[in-house]
């Protein structure tokens, strides 16, 4: 299981650079890389479940103007790899409900613990950004090169920490508690994973809908016709 | 004397770099030395004496921000207007200054609402259904990161050029017309893929899921309407004291 767990290590630096310092092209966001690991570590149910309930909810947490998100980049891949750690090669299914619960649980709190630490290194790309200034005028062009990979190397180092931090804590800390409670976990996961999916969704809808009555209407036409076509059949 | 053409290799060069735009955002200078790095080859190939060169490369240290892919647009703007001032046509560093400011603000309006507000939602949605629909592959993060990036890096590619060949004017033609008319087209797409997502939440498949699930689906959604209305608590503090109440109601049922 060691190497599963570097390459989670690895992807949860790389998901930390997409997200902000280099490229942002969403290879972040937790569906992406639950995705990635559930082909790691061999187990995609358990990563599709977890990474769907994240992604509903990082999709609604953006990055406007200086505004510091949560770090869903990071929760998204220290989640669902706690989820597939305690759910490795286990075939109870309410133990591995517990397991997906624990994840998306670590998930939620790996992207909250991320802000204090993107905002400190924000603070550190402050000194670097007054050395650049410094060195270009005294003569070294390569400042903003040197600056920008340090920035990115400093992104990457924190993910790579973060991202061990709660894996650390969530498959040691949480391993007994989903071995013992999986009945009363697995029973609150079949409940709390619609909930948080259909939290999720409402906050996507407001940002489209922006109380306009003809989109709410397109929802709710879109709504109700899948609705009948799934239930009904297509005609 | 004319204001010295670019080539497209020095524009692609600046492309390329633009995606260490945010290698080094701060509260203090933002996107400054990102920008800087990025317009880089252009005051290389622009400026041919070494002070001239470093003096206008300290000066875009300074203060910037705008959305990171539409900061493509200002950058080959403002690669023009640096031609323009190595002529001795263009504006001096103030002007430069409150071009940037200007053209910063002007992106960041229309570019958060495109791409923060609109495609990466709607991009998220989509492939969140298609991982729904389809789980035994990975189509799911393939549609969300295929829709999102093809036309992010196509963006940010293509912007450069766009801003070089327009100018601080870059947003005034047909462009920003066909960057609003998708917002528009994005959100009602949006709503459809939604529509069809919470339907699929209901009865995937077809097979009505039990009751008690589908009253969770529909309350979370109820539950997330409202809570959108306010900005705090955040969407993220929301789930978690949810998952808590969930975790609760299960501990204290019996059996």
């Amino acid at each position: 299981m060691t190497l599963p767990f570097l390459l989670t290590l690895l992807l949860g630096g790389v998901a930390a650079l997409d997200a902000t310092p280099v490229a942002q092209t969403l290879l972040s966001q937790p569906l992406v890389t639950s995705t990635l690991l559930g082909i790691l570590w061999g187990d995609w149910s358990t990563a599709m479940s977890v990474g769907v309930v994240l992604q509903i909810l990082a999709a609604s947490t953006l990055p406007i103007g200086a505004r510091t998100p949560e770090d869903y980049a990071t929760g998204g891949v220290a989640g669902t790899g706690v989820a597939l750690a305690l759910a490795h090669g286990v075939t109870v299914q309410p133990w591995r409900d517990a397991a997906e619960l624990a994840g998306a649980i670590v998930g939620m709190l790996a992207a909250t613990s991320g802000v204090p630490l993107i905002r400190w290194q924000r603070r550190r790309n402050e000194g670097l950004s007054r050395w650049c200034e410094a060195e270009i005028l005294a003569g070294n062009e390569r400042a903003p090169a040197m600056a920008s990979l340090a920035g990115a190397a400093m992104a990457f180092a924190v993910g790579v920490a973060l991202c061990a931090a709660w894996l650390a804590a969530g498959t040691i800390g949480l391993r007994g508690i989903v071995e013992n409670e999986s009945l009363r976990l697995g029973r609150a996961w079949t409940l709390a994973q619609p909930l948080w999916l259909g939290f999720g969704m409402a906050q996507l809808l407001h940002a489209f809908v922006q109380r306009r009555l003809t989109r709410a209407g397109v929802f709710g036409a879109a709504l109700v016709g899948a609705w009948l076509t799934l239930v009904m059949g297509a005609p | 004397m004319s204001a010295p053409a670019l080539r497209n290799g020095t524009l692609l060069r600046m492309a390329l770099r633009a995606n260490l735009l945010q290698a080094t955002w701060n509260f203090e200078r933002q996107q400054g030395v990102g920008w800087a790095y990025a317009l880089q080859p252009a005051l290389d190939a622009i400026y041919r004496d070494p002070e001239t060169r470093r003096e206008r490369l300290a000066e875009h240290t300074a203060y910037f921000n705008t959305q990171p892919t539409l900061a493509s647009l200002a950058l080959g703007a403002a690669a023009r207007l640096e031609a323009e001032r190595a002529a001795g046509a263009g504006p001096d560093a103030g002007g430069m200054a409150r071009v940037k400011a200007a053209l910063g603000s002007t992106l960041a309006a229309l570019g958060d609402r495109l791409f923060w507000f609109s495609l990466r939602p709607f991009a998220a949605a989509l492939g969140v259904l298609v991982a729904l629909a389809r789980p035994e592959a990975p189509w799911g993060a393939l549609v969300l990161w295929g829709v999102y990036a093809s036309i992010h890096l196509a963006v940010r590619f293509l912007g450069v050029r766009w801003g070089y060949a327009g100018g601080p004017a870059v947003l005034g033609g047909p462009l920003r017309a066909r960057l609003e008319g998708l917002v528009t087209v994005l959100a009602y797409g949006g709503c459809v893929v939604l529509g069809v997502l919470v339907a699929y939440g209901l009865a995937p498949g077809g097979e009505m899921r039990p009751i008690a699930v589908q009253s969770t689906l529909a309350g979370g959604l109820g539950l997330g309407l409202v809570s959108a209305q306010r900005a705090r608590p955040s969407p993220t503090q929301w789930a978690l004291g949810l998952g808590a109440l969930v975790i609760l109601a299960a501990w204290m049922r019996r059996g």
